[in-house]
């Protein structure tokens, strides 16, 4: 008895390794611990077994079937696995191959680089304002100082619609809407269309600009050039210089221009920036006290600054972007490229 | 403004500064200089040789072979020119010289026989007849007999000179010259300003004998004039000449160059009429009459108005002030006597004029900026010194003087200034003897008591009039590098404010980074566009939208109309698209319409801001576009229905209205209309919408409140219905909605079927309803009595049939 027990297990065991198959594994439960298995008819023999020898042979029966039933899982989960990892490497891609379902567009260089601009100063406290682009005369020039036949009128060659009625040549129509609305102390930007009757190679006859004014107590060319500087840095790196040259504009004084270093050559020097590694982006001042008292705010207690860049050359210098003319042509293998 | 290195030394020292330092020092004082020109770039090299001895070129017939001395040495120069001479002194370019026509000269041989350079034409040296006689013949430029062999030609001419093209700022008009560019550099500089000559001998007599002028407009605010008689008409001296010739004046004769010299130097407009020609021996400034006219030295005839102000004599205009003179009355050459005019004009009268006129000379540009009213007596007094000292005439007694004006002559104006304000809005710390020094520098009598700055500027200086200007005045000349290297905190002594976006911008954000993340590429677009849009887009004629502004002074027929649709911007693009082979195209663009409320325009039109979408995609269909707008729009707190567009552009079939609330069109999209697509010359279906991104914003921002979901598994059951075509998928929902009972959860279309089976015009529409309870699971009899309701309802309300599926 013992010895068929013996040679269960060994069998068994054999069997268990050699079985290829979930099917044949089952084949051999069957054959030893099913229901007219080997081990179980042993068992179901036991009452002929001698009474003094039952207690060893029935431990030594269970354990056989304790060693088998151990075998038959341990070789199942085995068999298990093999199948997934079969199954699996059926499934096996070449990564290589093209992604599937909807590529992502693509946002204008434009409106990346505003949206950075805009960031910027909002974290500096200022609110971003839109307004009209069809625009009077007084608030496109008169009341920021440029009087009708002002010479200032030459700097800007303006569409105009009707006497009065003229297309924005500057964001700063927004200066003195703002001051007619808001209450000091306020810092507000002001991204927009411009437009100039002006078309060449590096001219578009409607650009973009970045108006912004702050009016408060005791502001000066002090927290204007600050202000510059901390936003050069941020949209053009840590290593820009800015360079500070005296300008005019009716609606500021003093009025500068301020150049940075030029991003298409890192300021080595290039066609852009004629050599100069250095290019103008952007005009700027204190503003005008005659300019504050016509929009009802008082000169005496306020003063503020403003600058306003165009923005297009910028964005065409950080993006690298050859032509002025890709910015509204819209060909798609450059709106690609912003991906 | 031109100004050259060698006209400003007139007026300071610049023995110790070169003019590229000049240049460099000017720009960052805020004169920016745009160019410098030397003048002599091109004469390196170049000498006076006298012409020895002209033998025949042994070999050549048409050249010879010339001795020339150059001073301590003789050359040889081979030539084919004719006009040469034993004894005639002429240009000879030697090794180096590189000519203005951009010859580069080596000594070379000729067939066998040695050339050590060339002889120059005018053109070659870069000069023509009105610079020197002789240098617009075809041959050799022959020097006057008194030119010093070996001398350098740049030298023998005065073009050892530099030019600054200087850009003015308009709030500089005293700038616009000579006189005011050296006033700059002596502050910059702290040098001493050398004043201008300014006397001249006369021959006795009284202007007021014969000449009488009167001011009778409101428009000319000082007139001077002067008398000069015996006039000798001719070729200025060369020094005069070189320095008309290196600003860019043609010189013409002594009179007029005189004129034009005293513009450039004292920036004062003059004008000299022959005498003779001025009927009745009078000048009137005024108003010209309606129907007057008068041929100016253009060559062009004008009619003239009330609007234009005009010198006159007794009996017509001889000049149209400040802008341009009449042949009536200018010199000629038969002129013996003149009056100069001095004068100043009100600048927006002649900016109007020459506007008119399209005439700008540089006379009119000087006023159109401004002259100071102090100007045209000292200008006037140049003037004669220079008659006098070109021994051109003589000059009559006495200078006429009308003011027609309450400003006061040779007056400055006393400011009082805070000081701490100045301060305040420089924000760094300069030192009061430096302030001090810069403004006195500049003309500017400055003391500072306390808070108190007094100021006492030049009276040819207007922009002075408040701490901002001081303070400019200040730091342009202490030089703006000082903020270079700025630290500090900004807004140190200002508020706090809070910086927030525009709702709309915020709302437009998020609209484009949803359809970036659906595979479209934003583009930007001219907002101007060609009146033939609203054709191409088939606009009834009765359509608000055909009211287009129109640009009064266009760049082109293309951009002359601001747009009222934004449909025709991203057709164009992808018709440009397409022409270039490109495919697949999702774009869209974020920007304005503008429509006015009637034309001609009286008051400002609405700018309303849109969001508009293209896709020209092989296989895209409406029912990708609408879930485009789903996406888009279930992102906003927009409550939309559609409706059938009403869109002349689209595709009437195949397109749809978003309808709000409050009944107001917020959009549409759809397929193009066929003629569309052919007006766009574009062969594939595109596919458009639009959304008005201004209504969106305005809306309140969408509240997301959830409900609780069931713990029990929703039931699903399939139905598939049979009914006429007409019916909508809409209508056929709202029914299933409504009789489904409390438990229903949702119901979705999976399929339309249509097939001859089925018959005509019928489809089969199969929807999965969804019904769900939050108090347990339902029983197969609960949801087979509400299908049951629903199929009723169906069939009742439109005859639909249960097809099994």
């Amino acid at each position: 008895m013992k010895q068929k027990l013996n040679e269960i297990l060994t069998n068994g065991l054999a069997e268990i390794e050699k079985s290829a198959d979930l099917k044949e594994l089952d084949e051999i439960r069957v054959k030893y611990l099913g229901k007219t298995g080997e081990l179980t008819q042993i068992l179901r023999g036991m009452k002929d077994v001698a009474p003094e020898d039952r207690r060893e042979v029935g431990s030594l029966a269970n354990s056989v079937r304790e060693s088998l039933e151990n075998g038959l899982s341990e070789k199942l989960a085995n068999l298990e696995n093999a199948k997934l990892m079969a199954d699996m490497e059926k499934e096996k891609v070449d990564i290589t191959e093209p992604s599937k379902g909807v590529k992502k567009g693509a946002l204008h260089p434009l409106t990346r680089f505003n949206n950075k601009f805009m960031e910027i100063c909002v974290e500096m406290g200022f609110s971003v304002i839109q307004g009209p682009e069809v625009e009077t005369d007084y608030y496109n020039f008169e009341a920021l100082n440029v009087p009708k036949n002002h010479p200032a009128r030459d700097m800007q060659d303006t569409f105009f619609i009707s006497d009065n009625i003229l297309m924005r040549s500057q964001t700063s129509n927004m200066q003195v809407r703002a001051m007619e609305k808001m209450k000091p102390p306020f810092k507000i930007v002001c991204p927009g269309r411009v437009y100039r009757n002006d078309s060449d190679s590096s001219h578009s006859p409607i650009f973009n600009q970045f108006e912004a004014l702050v009016i408060d107590e005791n502001i000066g060319l002090k927290d204007l050039m600050l202000m510059i500087k901390e936003i050069l840095r941020r949209l053009f790196g840590e290593n820009v210089k800015m360079r500070v040259r005296p300008s005019y504009f009716p609606f500021t004084e003093p009025s500068i221009e301020i150049d940075a270093t030029c991003q298409m050559c890192q300021g080595k020097g290039c066609s852009l920036c004629k050599g100069t590694g250095f290019s103008e982006v952007f005009g700027a001042g204190v503003v005008n006290p005659k300019v504050l008292e016509m929009s009802g705010i008082d000169s005496k207690k306020y003063s503020g600054f403003a600058f306003g860049p165009g923005i297009d050359r910028s964005v065409m210098v950080t993006n690298k972007i050859p032509n002025i003319k890709y910015l509204f042509r819209n060909d798609i293998r450059f709106l690609k490229q912003m991906r | 403004m031109k100004v050259s290195y060698n006209w400003l030394k007139d007026f300071v020292d610049l023995s110790d500064l070169k003019p590229q330092e000049i240049a460099d020092r000017l720009t960052t004082s805020g004169f920016e200089v745009e160019d410098v020109i030397y003048l002599n770039k091109h004469l390196h090299d170049v000498y006076v040789g006298r012409i020895e001895k002209i033998e025949k070129h042994p070999e050549a017939d048409r050249l010879v072979v010339c001795q020339v001395n150059v001073g301590n040495r003789n050359v040889q120069i081979v030539t084919s020119a004719t006009n040469v001479f034993e004894g005639a002194l002429v240009p000879v370019s030697l090794d180096g010289a590189d000519l203005a026509n951009g010859i580069q000269i080596k000594p070379s041989k000729f067939r066998g026989v040695l050339s050590d350079g060339m002889f120059c034409s005018g053109e070659e040296l870069g000069i023509d007849d009105n610079y020197i006689e002789g240098a617009s013949v075809n041959g050799i430029l022959i020097f006057p007999k008194d030119f010093v062999a070996g001398t350098k030609v740049e030298d023998a001419l005065l073009l050892n000179d530099v030019v600054f093209d200087i850009n003015v700022t308009p709030n500089r008009p005293d700038c616009n010259s000579v006189v005011g560019i050296a006033h700059e550099i002596c502050a910059l500089y702290n040098k001493k300003f050398k004043e201008p000559e300014l006397s001249y001998k006369t021959c006795g007599g009284n202007v007021k004998d014969y000449v009488d002028i009167k001011i009778m407009t409101e428009n000319c605010s000082r007139y001077c004039g002067a008398y000069v008689k015996n006039i000798k008409l001719e070729r200025s001296p060369l020094w005069l000449r070189s320095r008309l010739f290196g600003v860019g004046i043609k010189p013409i004769n002594n009179m007029v160059d005189i004129t034009n010299y005293v513009l450039i130097e004292q920036g004062q407009p003059m004008h000299a009429f022959d005498y003779k020609y001025l009927d009745g021996h009078k000048i009137c400034v005024r108003q010209a009459k309606k129907g007057e006219k008068i041929a100016v030295l253009n060559g062009q005839t004008y009619n003239l108005d009330e609007d234009v102000m005009v010198i006159a004599d007794q009996n017509k205009p001889v000049v149209i002030a400040g802008v341009i003179g009449g042949v009536n009355s200018c010199i000629g050459a038969d002129t013996t006597e003149s009056v100069f005019e001095c004068a100043v004009f009100d600048l927006k009268s002649i900016r109007l004029t020459a506007k008119k006129f399209g005439v700008r000379t540089d006379s009119s540009a000087r006023y159109e900026k401004g002259v100071n009213i102090n100007t045209p007596s000292v200008a006037l007094k140049r003037a004669l010194n220079l008659v006098d000292k070109l021994g051109c005439g003589q000059i009559v007694d006495g200078i006429i003087d009308q003011v027609n004006s309450k400003q006061k002559i040779g007056a400055s104006e006393k400011i009082s200034l805070s000081y701490s304000k100045v301060l305040k809005i420089l924000g760094v710390s300069i030192a009061k003897e430096k302030v001090l020094q810069i403004l006195n520098g500049l003309g500017i009598e400055s003391q500072i008591n306390g808070d108190v700055l007094t100021c006492v500027p030049p009276y040819i200086r207007e922009d002075i009039k408040n701490e901002n200007d001081v303070a400019e005045e200040i730091i342009r000349i202490y030089g703006y590098d000082v903020y270079n290297n700025v630290e500090g905190t900004m807004f140190e002594n200002s508020s706090i404010t809070i910086g927030q976006y525009e709702p709309r911008l915020v709302v437009e954000n998020g609209l484009k980074n949803i359809l970036v993340d659906m595979g479209f590429y934003e583009t930007l677009n001219y907002s101007l566009y060609s009146p033939t849009a609203v054709d191409k887009l088939l606009l009834p004629e009765n359509d608000e939208r055909r009211k287009v502004i129109k640009i009064a002074n266009p760049i082109s027929e293309d951009l002359s109309s601001v747009r009222t649709l934004m449909a025709h911007a991203l057709l164009l693009d992808i018709s440009y698209n397409l022409s270039v082979g490109n495919k697949d195209l999702r774009l869209f663009e974020v920007g304005r319409v503008y429509q006015p409320k009637e034309l001609p325009l009286k008051e400002l039109p609405v700018e309303n801001n849109r969001l508009s979408i293209a896709v020209c995609e092989s296989g895209y269909d409406f029912f990708q576009l609408k879930n485009v707008i789903e996406n888009l729009l279930v992102s906003t707190s927009l409550d939309y229905t559609l409706e059938r567009s009403k869109e002349p552009y689209l595709h009437s079939g195949v397109s749809a209205d978003i309808i709000a609330k409050d009944g107001k069109v917020v959009g549409w999209f759809g397929k193009l209309h066929k003629q569309v697509l052919k007006n766009y010359d574009i062969n594939q279906d595109v596919y458009y919408a639009e959304l008005d991104t201004d209504y969106i914003a305005g809306l309140p921002e969408k509240k997301y409140e959830t409900k609780e979901v069931s713990k029990y598994q929703a039931v699903e059951r399939d139905i598939a219905v049979v009914v006429d075509e007409k019916i909508t998928n809409g209508e056929l929902i709202a029914a299933i909605k409504s009789a489904s009972g409390k438990h229903f959860y949702e119901v979705n279309l999976f399929d339309v079927y249509r097939s001859d089976a089925l018959g005509k015009d019928k489809k089969s529409m199969a929807y999965k309803i969804v019904f769900a309870s939050e108090e347990g699971t339902l029983t197969g009899d609960e949801i087979n009595s509400a299908v049951n309701k629903v199929l009723k309802s169906l069939e009742f309300r439109f005859g639909a049939k249960l097809r099994q599926i």
